[in-house]
């Protein structure tokens, strides 16, 4: 096989490792997307929602006369219409149970009260203003730890009594869970013996992935055909198929859920909230298609926040630095309602993957979750279940143990890092990481960055008493958890985190794929393509795949966690893998050779020893049509539920240089070098963007995104006014790099990508603002390094006075 | 959101004048700029309204006050209100000391005036980190009405304090006039800028 | 409910007349009685930029304009942009450039883009990034934005473009380390 074809046929190929240009895009550039609020269907109507101003009331009474008097209101709808239907609870994914529409009492601001349909959405929104609700107003609480106390205010008076939660015992009526993991009494005695040990709190403020298109759907239900049609922003279309069967009793199979375009998900659009199921009762009681799309601060304020996490994370080791032990306590805030979206097994996510890229030999984890009067949520932005959490915790208290032993942060990591040899690595917590070499990646970003020259300069700039700017160097050195999950471990409402791929070849050789999975931005129609390309023959360009339609896709969990190219993409190869051993038979009997000579070779099987005996999969796939060895079935096609045998564990070492001004807390970010392994890379140009867009979010955390509360309740900075997303302004400009280390279990070695930019990078921004004020004893600074905080950190050490 | 206002007015009457009318709570909430009395349920328990109008917003609070103490020993008066907008999107409550003291001299008074008000839902959300200047420019607008009530019903009172002229009487129930409100809470936020604080 | 008005506008080149109430934005009534559903709603605030129209020679956020102030206007949205069955430079440059993900925000990104070009058909990248900072963008992290401007401005100014993203990588071009 000379060179020469082999490029050319590569080139057509536009298989793994192709900078392909993604199919995506020719209808998004044209505005031709279909997003949900695109969707128009004949006799469509409008819902809006009235939400309850205060966290925590009884409601004496609702009046809705006013607003059904208004000219083209058509109905209002409040718990007392769901319930004959028993819609006005609904399961959580989390195992509790929340309010649809408020039942007698409301426990977030802005809970769901009312639902008004009308004929236009101007018409609802005037609706929704003219329904009067009387409430009475009672104490909150928005302080998880407080939340605890004796006599703190009652979140959920519905679970009066219930000493059960779905995750065991509940010990007060605020207190959710308690998951404890990795050995307590081994973990304190390495405690008791160390020679060093450290402690820090640390706060995860409440967030929101915040995508640029909100929540929304259009319910449509044909009272004659008995065929409900759901289009949704859902990041899983299959679940809330199954969820909207249990809650509606209508059967599986006469419910079409579509997920259209999605404009960005990050975790926003996994849960199924009040909004959708009002529009799906409504359309199931009027017959008439209902459209119910969010505003930017409903959309902040109601369908689910991230993190919320208070942590405590204490750290063992010898003098020397060698970690002998992490112990970790963390309070979670779930919110009034628990629908944190993990794995029904794990109410704190993978947040066990805190021992990081450390060979830690003792770790003990303990997390409460806990009701307050705040909306639901507990979503994973853009991260596998509670992962971001969990490495922020590890990497700065690797930084505060370096800063006690005076040691240089990137030293004692390269002493604590698991070693490549050491894979698979059984972790205290229980997990086994599938592959890593972390020093090569450390090394290769200290090497770029000239890292001995940095911590040169900034010596120097801590000398001067003059300087203005202060720098500050940020190291992270992070491992991920994605592709959730093996079914034995991950659940989601008792279905097994699986997924799947179906793929169709055509007589002309061309094919439709559709997968479980669905895409918000992250170009799996080009992707996916591009592994069925490699590993069955077929160029990229002919493979249509299609994602999100409940009719036509096959069964699967969707798109979150990085969960597709893991779980998704494996489906996808091993089904393009079945294409291929089909083919092969097809092609031996044409060829009349044994199946065993043959040689697949990118798009053909070859005669081993004959080159010029071949037969291409165009013309395999026409045979499959009409000449099929006796015995086998005709046509090709295939169909792969792939449930993986564990997880995959990305990782990368990233460096943040930065300036900050002491007088006004202004900080600049010079320089940020981003190296992340994701095993097998599939588009180079899709990862490059992902990484962009996962750094990009990981500043927004870092430096500005945060839901603050006041002390009744009210949700502070619930509109784009106040809640911090950058502009291309602030944004800084990103470097990035890679190493590659193939995960031994995944199909193709691939591992996932667009989670761990953010993952890793939040931890190196506060890494690198502590490090510029760590000469004067800072050890952590909490989120978001706003310039006003970081100003009173400067004030707070007299380095704001000229 | 829960803040907490603690404000001294000079008051041109005497202080008899001035309790007298602090006493009269339909009187005392005419002064109120927005406020209207619309019905008196017994001795200590009252409804009324204030409205509020904000550009094209129009905000409607209905709510109960209820005069949970007088003291004429102390001549302080301690009234609860609790409101929420028609909509039910906003909600207020307050808890209101207000006491009068002696002046300078035996024409003039202080009104002294402590409140704990507590906000919820939009008015909270997206309102409040000008809920203090806000609440500041009422309270000052309802001593210039204050006083110029003292003042007429206390006729014979001697003249005002240099430089401040008497207020006309209060339109009772008008609106709360947005711009005036808002052009006063930008100068002041103006002013707290630059160190220099406007005499109350 | 306040009477409707006929308002009437040139739509990409097209007389168009829509009946709306006053309050009626143009967003609205480009997506909805239009069927321009290029501009998308992100906000309510004007924050977001996702429904940018051009609007009588300039970048206007579509949500904050009433449809009866578009009278006699000159409105170009995303739907405009190609001519003659050829895409505009922007579109090229996004797609060649990978500087859209999820799509939500291109519209608006490609169409104040475009004014960008016209007033400044040679901007330094700082200046494209103060440009389009009223555009807000969930996915790409605007790195690719901004070279995908840069490709759309060298090529109406007549000069040679090509993507960063070459679809193999150059043969003889050093390996990263593989590490299995």
């Amino acid at each position: 096989m000379g060179l020469e074809p082999n490029l050319e046929r590569l080139t057509q190929l536009e298989g793994i490792g192709c900078a392909r240009k993604r199919r995506e895009d020719p209808r998004f550039i044209q505005g031709r997307g279909t997003y949900v609020d695109d969707v128009k269907m004949p006799g469509m109507c409008f819902g809006a929602m009235v939400r309850s101003p205060y966290a925590s009331a009884r409601i004496r009474k609702i009046d809705a006369s006013r607003a059904l008097a208004l000219p083209g209101v058509i109905a209002v709808i409040t718990a007392e219409e769901l319930k004959p239907f028993k819609l006005h609870w609904m399961p959580t994914l989390a195992g509790d149970v929340q309010a649809v529409l408020a039942d007698g009492r409301v426990s977030f601001q802005n809970q769901e009260v009312a639902f008004v349909i009308a004929e236009n959405r101007y018409i609802a929104a005037d609706g929704a203003d003219l329904v009067e609700v009387e409430y009475e107003e009672l104490p909150a609480v928005v302080d998880p730890r407080k939340a605890l106390e004796p006599d703190a205010p009652v979140v959920r008076e519905d679970l009066a009594g219930k000493t059960d939660g779905a995750h065991g015992a509940r010990r007060h009526h605020n207190h959710i869970f308690t998951w404890e993991v990795g050995d307590k009494d081994k973990t304190a005695r390495a405690f008791e013996q160390a020679e060093v040990t450290v402690t820090q709190d640390m706060l995860y403020p409440r967030v929101h992935p915040c995508p640029l298109e909100t929540c929304g759907c259009v319910a449509s239900f044909d009272k004659v055909k008995g065929d409900l049609t759901v289009y949704i922003t859902s990041q899983a279309p299959h679940v809330v198929r199954t969820v909207v069967g249990l809650l509606s009793s209508v059967p599986e199979s006469k419910i079409r859920i579509i997920s259209p375009d999605i404009g960005g998900g990050f975790g926003n659009k996994v849960g199924v909230y009040p909004g959708y199921v009002c529009a799906i009762a409504s359309s199931i009681v009027l017959g008439r298609p209902v459209k119910w799309i969010e505003s930017r601060s409903e959309n902040l304020t109601t369908t689910a926040f991230a993190r919320d996490y208070w942590m405590t994370g204490e750290l063992a080791a010898t003098r020397d630095g060698v970690i002998k032990a992490l112990r970790v306590k963390v309070v979670a805030d779930h919110g009034a309602f628990d629908a944190c979206a993990d794995p029904s097994k794990w109410p704190a996510g993978m947040f066990h993957v805190c021992t990081g890229s450390y060979a830690i030999p003792n770790a003990f984890v303990s997390v409460d979750g806990v009701y307050t009067n705040k909306f639901p949520g507990g979503v994973a932005y853009r991260c596998s279940f509670r992962v971001t959490e969990a490495v922020y915790l590890i990497e700065r208290m690797i930084d505060v143990l370096a800063q006690k032993l005076g040691m240089d942060k990137a030293e004692i990591r390269l002493r604590n890092f698991i070693r490549k040899e050491q894979f698979p690595y059984q972790t205290p917590l229980g997990l086994e990481y599938d592959s890593g070499n972390y020093e090569t990646a450390l090394r290769k970003v200290m090497d770029a960055v000239d890292y001995a020259g940095l911590r040169a300069e900034q010596a120097a700039r801590r000398a001067d008493p003059g300087a203005e700017w202060l720098m500050g160097i940020g190291v992270t050195t992070f491992t991920e958890i994605v592709g959730a999950g093996p079914s034995k471990m991950c659940d989601i409402l008792g279905v097994g985190m699986f997924d799947s791929c179906e793929i169709r070849v055509h007589p002309d050789g061309s094919a439709i794929a559709r997968m479980g999975t669905i895409t918000q931005g992250q170009g799996h129609q080009t992707t996916y393509a591009q592994i069925i390309a490699s590993e069955a023959g077929i160029p990229a360009s002919v493979i249509q795949v299609e994602e999100g339609d409940t009719a036509t896709a096959p069964y699967g969990l969707g798109t979150y966690g990085s969960r597709s190219t893991p779980v998704g993409g494996a489906a996808t190869a091993r089904c393009a893998r079945k294409i291929r051993e089909k083919a092969r038979l097809i092609a031996a009997h044409l060829l009349e050779v044994s199946p065993d000579d043959l040689e697949f070779d990118l798009d053909r099987f070859v005669v081993k020893g004959a080159p010029g005996q071949a037969k291409t999969m165009k013309e395999i796939a026409w045979a499959a049509y009409n000449n099929v060895p006796s015995g086998l079935e005709m046509g090709l096609e295939a169909v792969d539920y792939y449930d993986p045998p564990n997880f995959t564990f990305p990782f990368g070492a990233y460096l943040c240089v930065l300036d900050i001004n002491r007088y006004t807390g202004e900080t600049k970010v010079r320089r940020f070098y981003a190296l992340d392994d994701c095993g097998t890379r599939i588009n180079p140009m899709i990862i490059e963007g992902q990484i962009h867009g996962g750094l990009t979010e990981g500043f927004a955390v870092a430096m500005g995104q945060q839901l603050p509360y006041d002390e009744q309740g009210n949700v502070l900075g619930g509109t784009l006014l106040d809640y911090f997303v950058p502009t291309a302004v602030e944004t800084p400009v990103w470097e990035t790099d890679y190493t590659v280390t193939p995960s031994p279990h995944h199909p193709i070695g691939a591992k996932g990508v667009a989670e761990s930019p953010h993952v890793g990078s939040i931890p190196c921004f506060s890494s690198a603002v502590t490090d510029a004020f760590a000469h004067l004893g800072v050890t952590h600074m909490d989120m978001p390094h706003n310039a006003y905080r970081i100003w009173r950190q400067s004030h707070a050490l007299g380095l704001d006075r000229r | 959101m829960k803040f907490s206002v603690e404000k001294t007015f000079p008051m041109p009457g005497s202080s008899e004048a001035a309790w007298a009318l602090l006493q009269n709570v339909e009187d005392v909430a005419g002064c109120m700029p927005g406020a209207t009395i619309t019905e008196r349920v017994d001795d200590s328990h009252y409804k009324g309204t204030v409205s509020v109008k904000l550009g094209p917003a129009s905000l409607v609070f209905k709510g109960d006050i209820e005069v949970a103490g007088i003291d004429a020993a102390t001549r302080t008066l301690h009234l609860v209100g609790k409101g929420a907008d028609a909509t039910g999107t906003s909600g207020a409550s307050m808890d209101l000391l207000a006491s009068v003291q002696s002046g300078d001299s035996p024409a003039s008074c202080q009104l002294v005036g402590k409140s704990d008000v507590s906000v919820s839902g939009k008015a909270a959300t997206f309102g409040g980190r000008m809920m203090g200047s806000v609440t500041e420019q009422i309270l000052q607008q309802f001593a210039r009405n204050f006083a110029a009530e003292v003042a007429r019903q206390a006729p014979a009172a001697p003249a005002q304090e240099a430089g401040e002229k008497p207020a006309p009487p209060p339109a009772k129930g008008r609106e709360l006039n947005a711009f005036a409100l808002f052009w006063a809470v930008v100068r002041d936020w103006f002013r707290h800028l630059f160190g220099r604080r406007g005499s109350a | 409910m306040a009477k409707k008005t006929v308002v009437s506008f040139r739509l990409n080149g097209v007389e168009t007349d829509v009946m709306v109430e006053p309050r009626e934005l143009l967003i609205h009534a480009l997506r909805e009685q239009c069927v321009h559903t290029g501009p998308h709603i992100g906000c309510d605030t004007s924050h977001c930029g996702a429904c940018t129209v051009d609007f009588n020679g300039k970048s206007v956020k579509s949500c904050t304009v009433l449809t009866v102030q578009a009278e006699g206007a000159e409105i170009i949205t995303i739907e405009g942009m190609a001519q003659g069955g050829e895409l505009h430079a922007l579109q090229e440059g996004f797609m060649q450039e990978h500087a859209l993900q999820c799509g939500f925000c291109t519209p608006g990104m490609i169409t104040r883009a475009y004014r960008l070009l016209k007033e400044n058909p040679s901007p330094t990248d700082e200046e494209v990034r103060y440009w389009m900072a009223g555009n807000l963008c969930r996915c790409t992290g605007y790195q690719n934005i901004v070279k995908a401007v840069q490709y759309a401005a060298r090529k109406l100014r007549g000069e040679a473009v090509e993507t960063s993203h070459p679809l193999l990588e150059e043969a003889g071009k050093p390996s990263e380390p593989v590490t299995a």
